[in-house]
């Protein structure tokens, strides 16, 4: 019996409200799942049976009442210490009642497992874990994305229907991407964050929902900005499409896919296609890379680099010692390049509802060697993927990706963006284009699922 | 010379200017991100942004102020 582990994030939900779903029976079947599928997927790292069992005991009857959700691994729990999916973090960690866990314990929710993700949050990719790389559901020889890995390797593999993650350069975006989910990155503040390790530091970091569609997005979303996202009508959508690399350096059928993506959004809108300049993009993602990488510096020493866990891959360690090399002056002018791409937009956002262009250019790379094929060439995952997913964290703007397209039997996804606070307009966005498409691909299962238990 | 020429000894003078220990693998991982990130970097450093007004403390929840 499924009991319900099939539902959307929302039927689950609903059905709990009614009293058609026991929400005992849920908790204990959806446990039951991860301890079935997970081993060939290690998307979740820890469960607490007896904790959840708890959670469940003591929740409220607010809207997420019963629903099994996991958290990644950048989160505190009150009986957890978040890893950041690492042997040692730069910065203390213990457990305690983070923002999104209280927003999921005062909606309800249930916290059923801590979900793995790339190290440090260093990756756009997921290959790199303390825990062992989380695997692609729709293929497990690829990257499930990064660095919220395991969050989106649970909803892919129907584990549980929402999962919290947390990007601070495209880390809910690129997993959701390479998995076939809906993960928006909200406008930065709006959803929570406290009782993150750089809550008090992060300019680029925020909380997010992955899940399979907008509808569950938005509900879970909501708990975690605190407020009601409001769906509306995207009627007249403008759409911006920016020229250059970000839409045209790009494998030719994640292109083909969002170019009709967008075909579709606009016909179903009523809405128009713009192109758009963004000359500072290029500039824009060096600076987000370079803020993003020295905010994290504060505690680091010559010393503590030199006594870095033997644990931490040595592409973490080189990584965290590179960081130290950076000069001030590229780190001021990337200060002076975020305030010129805020003002580009805010005048680019006079004009267009949207921004539009493919969320990664090509579909998930091999575990073993991440790296795509772009006609320009072969470049790393994280160099080409940080094209499209950085400015929404340099700026602040929300952004979002949707499933729109298959190629290698591989998701393909399209990333809008929008300007600051309009993070409802994303969702209803995302939803016209679920109603233009028939949610083809928002219910689209990966073929390994048919054949259950997966192998390890 | 080009600049990225000068990243064999630039970056273990680097490290080892700053104090810093590195084995032959994290030598290679920082020279493959400084080969990487170098030319961009380089690039951003000779735009002169002396004409951009840095936005103070901004809020990045919402649209710059209009100026």
């Amino acid at each position: 019996m499924s009991a319900g582990l099939d539902l959307s994030l929302r039927e689950q939900a609903a059905a709990i409200a009614a009293g058609d779903l026991d929400p005992t029976q849920l908790l204990e079947a959806t446990l039951a799942r991860i301890e079935e599928r997970n081993p060939a997927l290690n998307a979740v790292v820890a469960t607490f049976p007896e904790r959840s069992r708890e959670m469940l005991a003591a929740a409220p009857r607010a809207p997420l009442f019963g629903v099994p959700v996991v958290i990644k691994d950048e989160w505190p729990l009150p009986w957890r210490a978040q890893r950041f999916g690492a042997a040692e973090m730069l910065a203390p960690a213990e457990p305690g009642e983070s923002g999104p866990y209280r927003a999921l314990r005062d909606a309800g929710a249930v916290v059923v497992g801590v979900a793995n993700m790339h190290e440090l949050g260093a990756g756009s990719t997921g290959n790199v874990s303390v825990y062992g790389p989380a695997r692609n559901p729709w293929n497990r020889d690829r990257c499930p994305g990064g660095s919220s890995s395991g969050p989106a390797a649970s909803v892919a593999a129907r584990l549980v229907a929402g999962a919290v993650g947390a990007d601070g350069v495209g880390s809910i975006r690129y997993p959701a991407a390479y998995c076939g989910l809906t993960g928006l990155k909200p406008t930065f503040g709006r959803s929570a964050m406290a009782g993150h390790h750089m809550a008090e530091v992060s300019t680029t970091i925020v909380s997010g929902a992955l899940c399979a569609d907008a509808a569950d997005c938005r509900a879970l979303d909501s708990v975690l900005f605190g407020e009601e996202l409001a769906a509306g009508d995207p009627r007249g959508l403008r759409i911006g499409v920016i020229g250059g690399e970000v839409s045209e350096d790009v494998a030719p059928e994640v292109r083909e896919a969002c170019e009709n993506a967008i075909e579709e959004l606009r016909r179903e809108t009523g809405g128009e296609v713009r192109e758009i300049e963004l000359p500072e993009l290029a500039a824009a993602t060096l600076a987000t890379v370079l803020i993003a990488n020295c905010e994290s510096l504060g505690g680091v020493t010559p010393e503590r680099l030199n006594r870095l866990d033997p644990e931490l891959s040595p592409l973490g360690r080189g990584l965290l010692k590179y960081r130290v090399l950076v000069p001030a002056i590229a780190t001021i002018k990337a200060e002076r390049v975020r305030t010129m791409a805020r003002q580009t937009l805010a005048r680019i956002f006079e004009d267009v509802d949207v921004i539009a262009c493919p969320t990664v250019p090509a579909v998930a790379p091999p575990l073993e060697a991440p790296v795509v094929e772009l006609p320009s060439g072969i470049l790393t995952a994280d160099a080409a993927n940080v094209r499209s997913g950085a400015l929404a964290n340099l700026t602040g703007i929300p952004a979002i990706s949707v499933p729109v397209g298959s190629s290698e039997g591989l998701p393909v996804a399209l990333q809008l963006q929008a300007a600051w606070g309009r993070d409802e307009l994303l969702l209803d966005a995302a939803e016209a284009l679920e109603r233009a498409n028939g949610r083809r691909w928002v219910e689209a299962s990966p073929p390994a699922l048919d054949a259950e238990p997966l192998e390890a | 010379m080009e600049a990225s020429e000068h990243t064999d000894d630039f970056i273990p003078a680097a490290l080892a200017a700053y104090g810093i220990e590195a084995d032959e693998i994290e030598l290679a991982v920082v020279r493959a991100a400084h080969q990487t990130l170098w030319p961009p970097i380089l690039e951003l450093l000779d735009l002169d942004t002396s004409d951009i007004p840095l936005e103070r403390d901004p809020d990045l929840s919402q649209a710059p102020p209009s100026r």
